[in-house]
C-alpha cells in the first residue's frame, strides 16, 4: 500500500513538475504519437489517465472572440482547452438578443455539435442571424 | 370456479393497458431523445443552422452598396431512400435567410415549393370571362414582377455503408449552393454531412 502511494505521489510530482513544453503554442502533438518523456510514458499514463477521470477533468474555455463583420453580423468564437484524455462530445446553442435585450428568434438557434479531442485544444464559432444582435448567451449539454 | 378465468382475463386487459407506451410531446427546443437512423426534425435543424450561418458568414450574400437580393429556390433534389419533402430543409434555410435582411425571396418563380400559384391565377384573370368582375385596378399590372437575382439549390443524398457484422453506418449529405442567375457564377457552395452508426435492423427509409 505504502510503495502504490509512493509511485502515486512520484507521478503526480513529476507531471506537475516537467510539463511537456510544444515547439508553437500553435502545435499541438498528442501524447501516444509525440516522444514520451519521464513524466508520461507507457507506464505511467494509464495513472495519469485514471487520475483525471478521478477528478473529473473536463472542457474549460480559455477564450471568447466577438467581432462584427464586414457585413455587418455579430460573430463570436469560443476557444478552450479538453482537458481530459478521452474525446468530448457536446452540443451548444447560442441565443442571440438585439439592442434591447429582447430575443432574436431563428431557426438557426438550435444545438449544433462540437468534438474535443483529449487534451487537445478546440474552437467552435457562431455568427448571429441578424444585424440587430447586440449579445448572446451560449449553452452548453452532454451529446445526446 | 367460474369467477377465477374472468378474474384473470380482466388482470391481463389490466397489465396489457399498462404497458402502452404513454404518449409525450416532444420538447422540440431541448430534445434529449435518442438518435435515429433515419433523418429527423434535429438533424434538418443542424443542417439548415449550419448552412445559414455559412451563407452569412461568407459574406456571399451581402449586396455591394446595400440592399437586399432577390433570390429563390430552384431545384433540391431527394436522392435519398427517404421520403423527404426538401422544403423541411428549404423552408428553415428561407426563414433565416430573409430574416437576416439579406435576401427576399420570390413567391413569382422557382423549383418546387417556391412559387406561389396565387401571383399567376391572379394574372390569369386579365385574359379569362370573369375580367369584368373585377375592378381592373386591383388586377396586378403588367411589368410589376421582380425577377430574381440569386437562386438557391441543392442536394440530399444518402449512402449506406456496412460498418460491421451487426451495424451499419448511413452517410446523409445536404449539399447548397448559391448562383448568380444573371451570371451564372457561383456566390456560395456548403456541405453539411450527418453520419449515424447503428444496427443493421434498423431501417433508414
Amino acid at each position: 500500500m505504502k510503495t502504490v502511494l509512493n509511485i502515486l505521489i512520484c507521478v503526480l510530482a513529476l507531471s506537475v513538475s516537467s510539463c511537456y513544453q510544444p515547439y508553437d503554442q500553435r502545435i499541438n502533438v498528442r501524447e501516444g504519437i509525440r516522444s514520451d518523456s519521464l513524466e508520461n510514458n507507457i507506464a505511467t499514463r494509464p495513472v495519469l489517465t485514471a487520475l483525471s477521470a478521478l477528478i473529473g477533468e473536463g472542457i474549460d474555455v480559455t477564450k471568447l472572440i466577438s467581432t462584427t463583420n464586414q457585413a455587418g453580423f455579430m460573430e463570436i468564437q469560443v476557444s478552450g482547452f479538453n482537458r481530459s484524455y478521452e474525446t468530448r462530445r457536446f452540443q451548444f446553442k447560442v441565443e442571440w438578443f438585439d439592442g434591447s435585450g429582447m430575443v432574436i428568434g431563428s431557426k438557426a438557434s438550435t444545438w449544433l455539435p462540437v468534438s474535443a479531442v483529449g487534451k487537445s485544444p478546440f474552437s467552435f464559432s457562431s455568427v448571429a442571424p441578424s444585424r440587430d444582435a447586440a449579445d448572446f448567451k451560449l449553452n452548453t449539454r452532454r451529446e445526446q | 370456479m367460474k369467477s377465477k378465468p374472468l378474474l384473470m382475463i380482466v388482470f391481463a386487459c389490466l397489465f396489457l393497458c399498462s404497458c402502452a407506451p404513454e404518449t409525450a410531446n416532444i420538447d422540440t427546443v431541448n430534445d434529449e431523445g435518442k438518435a435515429v437512423m433515419a433523418l429527423d426534425y434535429r438533424d434538418f435543424d443542424r443542417a439548415a443552422s449550419e448552412m445559414v450561418q455559412s451563407m452569412i458568414k461568407s459574406g456571399a450574400l451581402a449586396k455591394k452598396g446595400g440592399g437586399r437580393y432577390v433570390m429563390t429556390t430552384g431545384r433540391i433534389t431527394n436522392d435519398t431512400m427517404q421520403r423527404i419533402d426538401t422544403d423541411q430543409l428549404m423552408a428553415k434555410v428561407e426563414q433565416d435567410l430573409m430574416n437576416s435582411g439579406l435576401v427576399v425571396m420570390t413567391s413569382a418563380v422557382g423549383g418546387k415549393g417556391a412559387p406561389d400559384s396565387m401571383v399567376h391565377d391572379v394574372r390569369d384573370i386579365r385574359r379569362s370571362e370573369d375580367a369584368d368582375e373585377f375592378d381592373q385596378n386591383t388586377i396586378a399590372a403588367k411589368g410589376q414582377l421582380i425577377a430574381p437575382e440569386l437562386s438557391v439549390a441543392g442536394k440530399i443524398f444518402q449512402r449506406n455503408i456496412r460498418y460491421d457484422n451487426n451495424r451499419q453506418q448511413v452517410e446523409y449529405y445536404f449539399q447548397l449552393m448559391v448562383t448568380d442567375i444573371n451570371t451564372g457564377l457561383r456566390f456560395w457552395q456548403n456541405e453539411t454531412v450527418i453520419g449515424k452508426r447503428g444496427s443493421n435492423r434498423s431501417v433508414s427509409w
